[in-house]
């Protein structure tokens, strides 16, 4: 029996939902493997009976919620696609701000009060308002990782996702490392299965697939000495994904400290 | 007629965002029509404010993940307008390649996957894989794939590009790999030309409609502009002082929408492709033009469904543009280039492109240190949404005697003819941050 | 002093002329170093310009060419029962430009690779790849390869290149080279003076070294063993990222993982090698959970004594060449082995150098096949538990498997991936072997779905098993603590059939299970129990009101109580203890108060087993491989290893 699958989108780019497209002629593979059962952006047709849920997109309206509560209440799988369902990606850089001053600047005094579409709260991740079975990483994803996810569930089998940094992936693609052409990369703390594709670009590492371990203090520190930064700049590099992790209004506490401290 | 139809189309299919279309007829007049955006704001220029100028870029690009290359392409004309970036000749040659790639990719993913179904009659592209007609869904794969190869190998991904920075590139394609693009273009030509006359002959074609509305868009004397131009309408004619663009375009608030509207001389505009065409179509390549002709497309078209065939035209110029692009390349012999130095200060840049749905604009302003304290965007969709309006007022009081089903299609076909980008139309507002 | 050996000159023009004629040639694929931004980087040469003799460091070594990034061992077919096929063709190439350092550090992996247990995946590219090496012409600041006199070498390669001032001294290392030399180059034979030239240009390079060792890499092993608890590796390690690149980097890293890949359309797959590094969380961790070598500090520590102590004590050589990679790669600049040395040098010595290692050398008679399994047909299921099952499994070639009880498989399921599982049956000449599984990962959920007349891929029997032999007149106490029961079932069998049973004397079984529903094999235990002076004593942990147990409650230690032994007896007993990592310090600690002695006592010890052949390192307890010189242990051979029971 084919697993049923639909893709649910909420606030994102849709850049991920984008990959799968991408797959081209392997999207005729896919919907061999699977019944793909609701996907708006691709086609019309639509059931509310599935066993996988692919859910892109942070939540940020009680409506939002609701709808992906009413989901997840259908499905026995949920799996969270590209940043913005794992760890809410780049729409969490607003959370450093309250929500009424935000809303108050765009809108000024536009009459809100009752309009469900303008209520938003704080963006949330997809885990935060339901429990999620997978992640799949990345801004965008990584469609050879959405593939290995798909094919682990048909075959009922867990999919594996790194548990290491994005280091093993850049030496093993040979790349010249960038804090050696003075550029500032998340990579040794990020988590790897992207294949490390933004420094094999030449760009550093943003950690857009979220952050795998707190580094130590003291090495953060002679890192950024050696490289010239300093703790705010480094801090602001690390709010572009992780405004989760890295909360800047609290000092250090995204460092780990040391034993004997 | 006292006929009394509810429409809800709740969240459109086949078009990128949520947007919603509610018809409520009752006796034969129309008491609501409107083209809702639920989408929920994402609120971008608050993510902008106060980073540095070297991350726009980067953040930016999230706004949309179709049009991601044209987003970062925008904002680093911007940026390089407000810290007065040069760009080297190379640099220019390969960002077109980019916009190229980028228009090809986003015009056959929304000619072949969105648009298409509705020609043949079909909910999805899925059931043509087991029909008669698989040959055409082979075509638009080809298509689709040749534009994602193309933008990896310019940007490095096509998806939210990590090659290209301030002033230049991180890195480049090779002379090889710039050969094998020329060879898989060429062959792409041929299946281009191929896939359009299987669009003429096999399908029945889009609906005939038609109403007066003003077209703007990018126009250029050397080329049909997509990276460079000045603002052009046809109504108004060439608008060039780009930095105040606001006094050129009207944005408006409206309750039912997250997005703004947009209007200039008349009640709404329209940009995107057929906006291009109506302006430049003499400048099209041959390709472009054989591809216009066999579907009777001259300026100034006046339907929107027509902009579909646009598209079309214009991913085979962007095919013959990308060809001669590359022969430039040769040219002048392609090699590593480090980017432009500049200094970091106060100032003020606006960037313009045309990307595939419409002209875009990004609006920077950069304080002493480099940093963002105001920005704004106007975005191709948010410009056609009050034109999707109008157009919807017009044409259904033309198909009211139709069945239920075919009034709901025809509407459904009219948002998707545009190629509307929802997500990107609700996330760039005016603000200014403190 | 070794054979000297031929050596010719050539000019620099007609070098390049002779990398350009290799290039023609199509049959061979010629890569060197080239160029890569700011660094330098082996990679397939389009012109003999690409070529650059005069580089410091490569960022990889050579070592992508043989043991690549990823590699595919088997391509398999999963529409069909067991179907699979392997790549044959390799590729023929020559490497220019290769350091002595790192044709010692190949020269280091063939140990690893080419011994009694051949890698033939690794086998065929050594044989199909022809080696011109090249004298170091400049020195990276961070190398320490003079030190370790890894800066010259005079075998491991076909050719040899030496610039000497205007021309190149080409020594010759094999008659591959020789032919090659003849057929593309045009040279000339050299010259008293130009001997002498090679001789003080490699005197002069040593000389650049900045980076210098304080202690003889004779004696890492004797800083090493002497410092394992020392602070140090608590204070580097707290700066260490485990980003692994050290590993990564490294000539003589050659730890790899196994993954099985499927195609989008699930018809078929492969099976792929990657590097792996030990500074990885994950390398150590077993379907259930467990990570065997979690703390960050251990990690980072276990490299430096594979490198320095374990690897020097098995193979004899100190698996570092001095080249500098990792003290590049890493960023907070903690992984370089001089600095580590040198700051140990300051402290003691010890000649305990084999104090990770088993003090027992073990004679293992090597049976597995490394990577290929061989196909199997599952001939009987049965479900014991909702999570343990038992299958019968006939191999397709009808022998019987061979093995010794204690002894494990690699169960291969294509497309799933292969887990290491205790053969739970004694050995037989029937052609059946039975495993007993329970359902923690991957390839045992998919077992549980599999029936009679399904297709599975062995590999093994590996490891050392239970020495029934010295057991031999001895009374056998055997305690299982939970799964333990699995593997233990293998000796039980083989020492209660009629045809062994008169070797040995009393056999009494303990075993102790979490609850009554857990209990497995009750029904046999009860045909144990009627054989001739063997007794059997059940306990659950725990029992509820519902479970109808009428048997002992309490953990398997209230069990040991009941026995009596005399003096006599308890060191003629030999004891063996299998089950969960807890469990066997208090079991210990009873047989302890038996009087059972040390070297009485046999453990099965668990780790991630994953190649079976001591390759993958993944299994290594300190010094020892489990999965060659266990699973089954002495418990006074390993009882001082720091890692056996942590």
């Amino acid at each position: 029996m084919k697993p049923k699958v639909a893709f649910f989108d909420f606030s994102s780019c849709e850049g991920c939902q984008l990959q799968i497209a991408n797959l081209e002629e392997e999207i005729l593979d896919l919907i061999e493997i699977v019944d793909v059962v609701s996907f708006r952006e691709v086609m019309k047709e639509h059931s509310d009976e599935y066993d996988i849920a692919v859910v892109e997109g942070s939540i940020m309206r009680p409506m939002d919620e609701h709808r992906l509560r009413k989901i997840r209440s259908r499905c026995k799988t949920l799996v969270a696609l590209g940043a913005c369902a794992t760890i809410g990606g780049v729409n969490k850089i607003r959370n450093q701000w309250p929500v009424e001053e935000v809303k108050k600047e765009v809108y000024n005094d536009a009459d809100l009060k009752d309009n469900k579409f303008f209520n938003v709260s704080q963006t949330k991740a997809v885990n935060e308002v339901v429990p999620v079975d997978y992640y799949i990483h990345g801004c965008p994803i990584n469609r050879d990782e959405f593939k290995r996810v798909i094919t682990s569930l048909a075959l009922g089998k867990e999919p594996v996702i790194p548990n290491y940094p994005v280091c093993v992936e850049c030496k093993k693609n040979e790349n010249v490392c960038l804090f050696e052409l003075g550029k500032f990369c998340l990579g040794p703390i990020t988590r790897a299965g992207c294949g490390a594709i933004c420094p094999s670009n030449g760009g550093a590492c943003d950690g857009c697939r979220g952050i795998l371990s707190k580094p130590d203090v003291e090495c953060v520190m002679d890192l950024l000495k050696r490289y010239d930064l300093t703790y705010e700049e480094m801090k602001s590099r690390c709010v572009l994904y992780n405004t989760g992790v890295f909360n800047p209004k609290d000092g250090m506490t995204f460092v780990r400290r040391r034993k004997n401290e | 007629m006292s006929k009394n139809i509810d429409i809800n189309v709740h969240h459109v299919t086949r078009v990128e965002g949520h947007g919603n279309i509610v018809l409520d007829l009752k006796k034969g007049k129309i008491k609501k029509l409107e083209w809702q955006i639920s989408e929920a704001p994402r609120f971008f220029e608050a993510m902008l404010c106060g980073r540095k100028h070297d991350e726009l870029r980067s953040i930016t690009s999230r706004i949309c993940g179709i049009c991601s290359i044209g987003h970062s392409l925008a904002s680093l004309k911007a940026t390089e307008d407000a810290l007065n970036v040069e760009i080297s000749e190379q640099t220019n040659i390969l960002r077109r390649l980019a916009i190229n790639a980028e228009n090809m990719q986003s015009h056959i993913l929304h000619v072949g996957y969105l648009a298409f179904p509705d020609l043949l009659k079909l909910g999805s592209v899925f059931p043509l894989a087991n029909s008669k007609n698989k040959d055409a869904l082979l075509k638009v794969v080809k298509l689709h794939r040749l534009a994602n190869f193309m933008s990896d190998l310019v940007c490095g991904r096509t998806t939210h590009p990590i090659r290209l920075i301030l002033g230049g590139f991180t890195m480049i394609p090779t002379k090889k790999q710039l050969l094998e693009l020329k060879k898989e273009l060429k062959s792409g030509l041929e299946t281009t030309l191929e896939l359009a006359q299987f669009i003429k002959n096999k399908t029945d074609g889009f609906p005939d409609f038609k109403r007066e509305t003003e077209y703007i868009g990018l126009s250029s004397k050397k080329e049909y502009a997509f990276y460079d131009g000045d603002i052009n309408s046809t109504d108004t004619g060439i608008f060039k002082d780009y930095k105040n663009y606001n006094k050129f375009i009207n944005e408006y608030f409206v309750p039912q929408s997250t997005a703004l509207h947009a209007k200039h001389s008349r009640e709404s505009y329209m940009v995107g492709a057929l906006a291009r065409f109506n302006l430049n179509s003499k400048q099209l390549s041959n390709a472009g033009k054989e591809v216009a002709n066999l579907f009777n497309l001259r300026a100034i078209n006046y339907n929107p469904f027509m902009n579909n065939i646009a598209q079309l035209a214009e991913y085979a110029h962007n095919i013959e543009n990308s060809l001669e692009l590359i022969d430039r390349l040769f040219d002048n012999k392609i090699k590593d280039e480090k980017s432009g130095d500049f200094k970091i200060k106060e100032g003020r840049g606006v960037g313009i492109c045309e990307v595939p749905r419409g002209m875009l604009i990004h609006d920077y302003t950069l304080n002493s240190k480099g940093r963002c304290t105001k920005a704004n965007c106007v975005i191709p969709t948010n410009q056609n949404h009050a034109n999707i309006q109008k157009d919807m007022e017009k044409l259904v009081p033309e198909i009211i005697d139709n069945p239920k089903k075919d009034i709901e299609l025809n509407l459904e076909m009219l948002v998707r003819a545009y190629d509307p980008c929802i997500s990107c139309s609700t996330h760039y507002l005016d603000v200014k941050f403190v | 002093m070794t054979k000297s050996k031929s050596v010719k000159i050539i000019t620099k023009k007609n070098l390049k002329d002779f990398v350009k004629n290799l290039i023609k040639d199509k049959k061979y694929e010629v890569v060197g170093v080239k160029e890569k931004g700011i660094k330098f980087a082996y990679g397939p040469l389009e012109n003999a310009n690409e070529l650059r003799l005069d580089y410091d460091v490569t960022l990889l070594p050579p070592k992508k060419y043989f043991l690549p990034q990823i590699e595919k061992l088997i391509e398999y077919n999963l529409e069909k029962k067991f179907e699979y096929k392997r790549e044959e063709k390799v590729k023929s190439r020559i490497l220019i430009g290769v350091h002595p350092y790192d044709i010692i550090a190949l020269e280091q992996t063939d140990k690893l690779y080419l011994d009694s247990q051949e890698d033939d995946y690794y086998k065929k590219k050594r044989e199909n790849t022809i080696i011109i090496g090249s004298d170091i012409e400049k020195v990276n600041e961070r190398s320490f390869a003079a030190s370790m006199n890894t800066h010259v070498t005079d075998s491991g390669f076909d050719l040899l290149l030496t610039n000497i001032g205007g021309d190149y001294a080409i020594t010759i290392g094999s008659k591959k080279g020789e032919k090659l030399l003849i057929k593309y180059a045009k040279t000339k034979p050299a010259k008293e003076l130009d001997i002498k030239k090679i001789k003080e240009k490699r005197k002069k390079i040593k000389l650049e070294y900045t980076k210098k060792l304080k202690v003889p890499k004779e004696d890492w092993s004797k800083v090493l063993v002497a410092n394992y608890d020392h602070p140090l590796w608590e204070n580097r390690s707290q700066k260490c990222m485990e980003c692994s690149s050290c590993t990564m980097v490294c000539p003589t890293c050659f730890c790899y993982d196994v993954i099985d890949d499927v195609s989008l359309d699930l018809k078929d797959g492969n099976r792929v090698r990657t590097w792996d590094g030990c500074l990885i969380r994950d390398f150590t961790k077993v379907a259930s959970g467990e990570v065997f070598r979690d703390d960050i500090s251990k990690r980072f520590r276990h490299r430096f004594y594979r490198k320095g102590n374990y690897l020097p004590e098995r193979y004899g050589f100190v698996a570092c060449v001095g080249c500098g990679r990792c003290g590049i790669a890493c960023l907070p600049d903690i992984a370089d082995p001089c600095d580590v040395m040198n700051y140990l040098s300051h402290f003691e010595k010890s000649d305990d150098t084999d104090r990770f290692f088993l003090k027992q050398k073990t004679d293992v008679k090597e049976k597995g096949t490394i990577h290929i399994p061989q196909s199997a047909t599952i001939k009987r299921t049965e479900q014991y538990t909702k999570s343990e099952m038992l299958f019968e499994i006939e191999l397709d070639d009808k022998k019987p498997l061979g093995h010794i009880p204690g002894q494990f498989v690699e169960v291969s399921i294509f497309g799933v991936g292969e887990a290491p599982i205790s053969v739970s049956s004694g050995p037989s000449n029937k052609s059946t072997f039975e495993i007993v599984v329970r359902k923690v990962g991957n390839v045992t959920n998919r077992l549980f779905k599999m029936k009679a007349g399904d297709k599975l891929g062995i590999r093994g029997p590996f490891g050392k098993g239970f020495d029934v032999k010295s057991f031999e007149k001895k009374h056998l106490l055997l305690s299982a603590g939970g799964i333990g029961i699995v593997p233990m079932r293998s000796l039980i069998q083989y020492v209660v059939d009629e045809k062994n049973r008169k070797k040995y004397k009393d056999i009494t079984i303990l075993y102790g299970a979490k609850q009554p529903s857990e209990v497995l094999f009750s029904e046999e235990i009860k045909e144990w129990c009627k054989v001739d002076n063997v007794k059997c004593e059940l306990t659950v942990d725990t029992c509820a009101d519902k479970d109808c147990w009428t048997g002992c409650t309490g953990l398997i230690t209230t069990l040991y109580p009941k026995i009596k032994l005399d003096r006599y007896d308890s060191i003629n007993t030999v004891a063996v203890v299998i089950g969960p990592p807890i469990m066997y310090r208090y079991v210990i600690k009873c047989l302890e108060t038996l009087g059972i002695p040390h070297k009485n006592i046999y453990v099965s010890l668990e780790r991630r087993m994953k190649c079976g052949v001591g390759k993958c390192g993944h299994c290594q307890i300190n010094g020892v491989y489990v999965c060659k010189e266990g699973p089954v242990f002495n418990y006074d051979d390993i009882k001082d290893l720091p890692e056996a029971f942590e």
